[in-house]
């Protein structure tokens, strides 16, 4: 057998790749949600300065490319600050970083879905603005955004592939070395983006379930 | 007692209450006329708190509407029925009835759910229950609106032109319920265009005209010759009315 031949072990270290693909993914949209949330209730909340803050750093976020900030965190926050950065450590905080402005978009929008009029109903019945939030506003926001949600995730599973430039080893990266060894670019992309797509499709079949349920238990009209 | 004392209220440059002042006494019904724009809901909103006063005091027994930790205490003693009934979609009518009830009074759910249903069979509505809104017609919505209101056992209904998105039918079968409360003696505020109601149950009617409370009669005063219809706005507003 060559050195260049395609091996079983190649199956495992596809794999692999993908666990790390798939844990990055999970962990950062965990951490992006968390902070979207937080960012939107603070701004619901009207919080004096906070809002502007939040609202410029997600401008930046979603202005500028996933890679650049990828950069500024490996190469350029380490230089600044004299700390160490792992490869997976930088991609961890840039990736929470970006879905979290996404996310903050998507609960603003969500958020103001909800007809004033129920809202000033509610406050005028006495419910404090965190009822309203849990009652009133949560479970149709998040019938509203499930849609929106999943395809923000769907794009975010493929911007993971990025991480790879700074030697992540995820699934990009394992198909990069691979590529290298067989020179066989055609069927390792091939290979790497069924594997990718199928992910993709997983996130995007448990979102539409999701959002089916949500839409079930709301028998309404409106949203 | 509910008392408005020299409430103004602007939105920018427009003033659309401009020094009113009213005093409804418990067991009341206290009607509020007045034209278009003349500033009766935007006085409606003020007592429930949902608009902030530019001048004046607004007190439901006692507790200032202005004061953040009163207005808690005087939003538990009013229950507001809405033009556009403003119930909550993704909750079924049961549900839209005992929120407050269960959230802001903290009442046990099981009691506070038997008066709900109570209620609702009380408007002829015990057959929906577990429905939506988007699954009633106009006037069970605004029935549903009447008993979130009153599951609050509010000592001030407050009513912004419940009746004025329903078509006569179903006006009538609110109008129904609305007089069978003024019987039982419940306070209302009662801003309404139904000139012919308002005379049959309210005690008072005041008239509004550009944010000014200019009359504050007796209904049979209001409507004699010599008492509202002595004033030239009020006999035209009251001849119009009736002719549409
Ligand atoms: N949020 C607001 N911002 C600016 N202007 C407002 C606002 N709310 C009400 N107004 C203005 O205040 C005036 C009084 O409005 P209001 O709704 O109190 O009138 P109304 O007497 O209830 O009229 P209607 O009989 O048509 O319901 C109107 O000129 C209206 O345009
Ligand atoms: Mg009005």
């Amino acid at each position: 057998m060559r050195y260049a031949d395609f091996t079983p072990y190649d199956l495992v270290l596809l794999a692999q790749g993908l666990g790390v693909t798939l844990w990055v993914f999970l962990v950062t949209t965990a951490i992006g949600l968390v902070i979207g949330l937080a960012w939107g209730i603070i701004r619901f909340y009207r919080v004096p300065l906070a809002t502007p803050a939040i609202d410029f750093v997600s401008e930046f976020l979603k202005n500028s490319p996933v890679l650049v900030q990828l950069f500024l965190v490996y190469f350029g926050v380490p230089g600044l600050m004299h700390v160490d950065m792992t490869p997976v450590f930088a991609a961890t905080i840039t990736l929470s970083a970006n879905t979290a402005a996404f996310i903050y978009v998507i609960v603003v929008s969500a958020i103001e879905s909800v007809g004033r009029d129920q809202i000033e109903a509610a406050r005028a019945f006495g419910l404090s603005r965190w009822q309203v939030l849990r009652h009133i506003i949560a479970p149709q926001a998040i019938a509203f955004s499930a849609g929106p949600l999943t395809a923000l995730l769907v794009n975010q599973l493929q911007v993971t592939s990025l991480i790879s430039v700074i030697g992540v080893m995820d699934l990009a990266k394992i198909g990069a070395n691979l590529n290298l060894r067989t020179l066989k670019p055609f069927v390792v992309w091939t290979v790497v983006g069924a594997l990718y797509y199928v992910a993709a499709k997983l996130v995007a079949l448990a979102g539409a379930r999701i959002e089916a349920r949500l839409r079930a238990h709301a028998v309404f009209r409106g949203l | 007692m509910l008392k408005v004392e020299n409430v103004v209220k602007a939105f920018g440059s427009l003033t659309v209450l401009d020094g009113v002042s009213l005093a409804v006494h418990p067991g009341e019904v206290v009607t509020i006329l007045g034209s278009s724009g003349s500033g009766k809901s935007t006085l409606i909103r003020c007592i429930n708190g949902i608009e902030t006063l530019d001048g004046g005091h607004i007190t439901v027994d006692d507790f200032d509407v202005s004061k953040p930790r009163e207005l808690a205490e005087a939003r538990k003693r009013s229950g507001t029925v809405f033009q556009l009934f403003n119930l909550y979609p993704h909750m079924t009518a049961l549900s839209n009835i005992t929120l407050a009830p269960i959230e802001v009074l903290k009442r046990p759910r099981a009691e506070v759910e038997a008066e709900g249903r109570a209620l609702l069979a009380s408007v002829g509505l015990a057959d929906k229950i577990d429905v939506y809104p988007a699954q009633l017609s106009g006037g069970q919505r605004q029935r549903v609106g009447i008993c979130r209101a009153l599951a609050m056992k509010p000592r001030y209904l407050l009513l912004d032109e419940v009746t004025s998105a329903l078509d006569p039918e179903m006006t009538s079968e609110v109008l129904d319920i609305l007089a069978k409360l003024a019987r039982e003696g419940t306070t209302m505020v009662f801003v309404t265009h139904e000139i012919e109601f308002a005379r049959r149950i309210s005690h008072r009617i005041v008239f509004l005209e550009k944010g000014k409370l200019i009359t504050d009669l007796a209904t049979a005063e209001f409507f004699s010759a010599e008492g509202g219809l002595a004033l030239p706005r009020v006999a035209q507003f009251l001849s119009k009315m009736q002719k549409a």
